[in-house]
C-alpha cells in the first residue's frame, strides 16, 4: 500500500514504504521508478558536500505526508527503467564532478568507493528482494513464451548481481588504490587463494559428498510428495467411482455412465487438460464440485462462497480438499444435508464443509484410510495451508481448510 | 500538438553546451576539461532521463 497520489500528480511522502520520512518513496511513487534509484541517488549526492542530505531533508520538510488511500502505479520496466537509472546516473555524476571541481569534497578516497559500492549494494540488494515484474498468469501464456520469459529473468538476475559485485570489487580496489595499499592487499589476497586453494583439495570429496547427498534428498522429498499427490487423486476419483460402481452393480446403464464419466476424467488428469466442466474459478469449482457429491450420492449440498478468485494450483488443491470433505459428509452424515461454506480475500481463503451427521472420532480412523489423513490434511499441508477436523459422535463433523498467502 | 519532451530536452542540452564552447572560443569564459566532463554528463542525463520518462509504461 502506498500513500502517494500519482493518478493527480500531487507529490507526496510515502510514510508506508519509506525507510526514513518517506520522500525517496514518495517521488519514486509519482514518477513511477524504483525507490532503491532514488534512494541511491540520494546517497550518491550526500557524498557530494552532504548535497543529497540536505535535499532529503528539505524534501521532508516541504513534502507533505500522503494520505492512506492505496492507489496502484506501474513501475516503469525494460529499456525506460534503463534510460532513467543512466539518466539519473551521469547528472549525479555530473554534480559530483562539478563538486570536485569547486572543492567541496571530501576525498577520492573516500567518495568514488562509496559511489561505487552504493550502485553495486543497491544492484544485489534489488536483486535479492525478487522480482518486481509483472507475470502474466500461467494460463496466458505458452510454453515456448514460459521458457522464453524465464531464460531472460535469468539472465537478467545474473547480470545485475555480477554488475554488482562487479562494483563493489571496484570499489575495493580504487580505495586499497587511493590509501596506497594496493601491494600489501594483493600479497593478501594471493595468501588468501593459496589457502582457499588447499583447503579445497582436502575438503572437497566432503563437499561433493554434501551436495550429492541434500540433492538426492530434494529428489527424494519431490517424489514422495508427487506420489502422495498420485494417491490422493486416485483416492478421490477412482477408488471413489469403484466403490459407487459397487454398490450400483445392479443398474448396468448407472455402473456404464460412472465408467464413462471417470474415464474422461482420468485422461483429462493424465494429459493435464482441465477436467470436463471444470470451472476456472473458485466459487464455480467449488459450486461444480457440489454439483458433482450431491448427483452422485443424491445429498443436498448447500455453497456459499463470499469473495472470488482465480484457481491456480494450491487452490485447486483446496477444491480437491473440499471435495472430498463433502464426499465423507454425503456418505457418513446419514443423509442430512452439507453446507459449504468459503469465503477468499487478498491474504487468505477460508473453506468450511459441515454435516449434522453422526458424527466420528478422528483419533479413530484406521491408518490405511487416506480420505481424510492424504486427500484433505495432507493434500493441504503440500500446498501450504492446514487443515482441521472437528467431530464428535451426535455432534456432526466440519472441516476448516485455510490457505493463508504468503 | 504536444511537444516532444526528449527532443526538447535534447535540443536544449546541445544549445547550452554550444553556447558555452562558443563563450570559451571567444574567451569570455575559461572552460577547462574538469568543467566540460561535467557539463557533458548532464547534456547526456538530462537527455536519457527524459527519455525514459516519457516513454509509455
Amino acid at each position: 500500500m502506498t500513500t502517494s497520489d500519482a493518478s493527480t500528480g500531487v507529490l507526496r511522502r510515502d510514510r508506508q514504504e519509506g525507510w526514513i520520512g518517506g520522500v525517496a518513496a514518495g517521488i519514486a511513487r509519482r514518477f513511477g521508478v524504483d525507490a532503491s534509484l532514488v534512494r541511491l541517488a540520494f546517497v550518491v549526492a550526500t557524498a557530494a558536500g552532504g548535497v543529497g542530505l540536505a535535499a532529503y531533508l528539505l524534501g521532508w520538510l516541504v513534502i507533505p505526508a500522503g494520505d492512506s488511500r492505496p492507489t496502484r502505479v506501474r513501475i516503469r520496466t525494460g529499456r525506460a527503467a534503463v534510460e532513467v537509472a543512466l539518466g539519473t546516473a551521469f547528472l549525479l555524476l555530473a554534480v559530483l564532478l562539478t563538486f570536485r571541481a569547486l572543492g567541496i569534497w571530501f576525498s577520492d578516497a573516500i567518495v568514488w568507493p562509496l559511489v561505487l559500492i552504493a550502485g553495486g549494494g543497491a544492484l544485489i540488494w534489488r536483486q535479492s528482494m525478487g522480482e518486481r515484474e509483472p507475470r502474466p498468469a500461467p494460463a496466458e501464456r505458452t510454453p515456448e513464451e514460459i521458457v522464453r520469459t524465464e531464460s531472460r529473468r535469468a539472465v537478467l538476475a545474473i547480470s545485475r548481481t555480477g554488475l554488482g559485485i562487479a562494483l563493489v570489487v571496484a570499489a575495493g580496489i580504487v580505495f586499497l588504490q587511493a590509501t596506497g595499499a594496493l601491494g600489501a592487499a594483493r600479497d593478501v589476497l594471493f595468501a588468501v587463494i593459496a589457502a582457499v586453494v588447499v583447503l579445497g583439495v582436502i575438503f572437497a570429496p566432503w563437499i561433493v559428498r554434501l551436495v550429492r547427498s541434500l540433492t538426492e534428498e530434494r529428489a527424494a522429498r519431490i517424489r514422495s510428495q508427487e506420489r502422495a499427490e498420485v494417491a490422493a487423486h486416485l483416492h478421490d476419483s477412482v477408488l471413489q467411482t469403484l466403490a459407487m460402481m459397487q454398490r450400483r452393480a445392479g443398474d448396468p446403464a448407472e455402473v456404464a455412465a460412472l465408467a464413462r464419466r471417470q474415464e474422461r476424467e482420468l485422461r483429462a488428469w493424465l494429459s493435464d487438460r482441465p477436467a470436463p466442466g471444470k470451472s476456472g474459478t473458485l466459487a464455480g469449482a467449488l459450486e461444480a464440485a457440489a454439483a458433482d457429491v450431491e448427483e452422485q450420492h443424491g445429498v443436498p449440498v448447500e455453497v456459499v462462497v463470499v469473495g472470488d478468485r482465480d484457481l491456480d494450483a494450491a487452490h485447486e488443491a483446496v477444491v480437491a480438499a473440499a471435495r472430498e470433505a463433502m464426499t465423507n459428509a454425503a456418505k457418513f452424515g446419514g443423509g442430512s444435508p452439507v453446507d459449504v461454506y468459503a469465503e477468499s480475500s487478498d491474504a487468505r481463503t477460508q473453506v468450511f464443509v459441515r454435516d449434522r451427521g453422526p458424527g466420528f472420532d478422528p483419533d479413530a480412523v484406521p491408518a490405511d484410510r487416506r480420505g481424510v489423513r492424504e486427500s484433505i490434511v495432507g493434500r493441504m499441508e503440500r500446498h501450504g495451508g492446514r487443515a482441521r477436523v472437528t467431530s464428535g459422535t451426535g455432534h456432526g463433523t466440519e472441516v476448516e481448510l485455510v490457505l493463508e498467502r504468503s | 500538438m504536444r511537444p516532444d519532451l526528449t527532443s526538447l530536452v535534447a535540443g536544449a542540452s546541445i544549445l547550452a553546451v554550444g553556447v558555452i564552447l562558443l563563450l570559451d572560443a571567444e574567451d569570455a569564459l575559461d572552460l577547462r576539461l574538469s568543467g566540460f566532463v561535467p557539463l557533458a554528463c548532464a547534456a547526456i542525463g538530462a537527455i536519457l532521463l527524459a527519455s525514459g520518462m516519457t516513454r509509455p509504461r
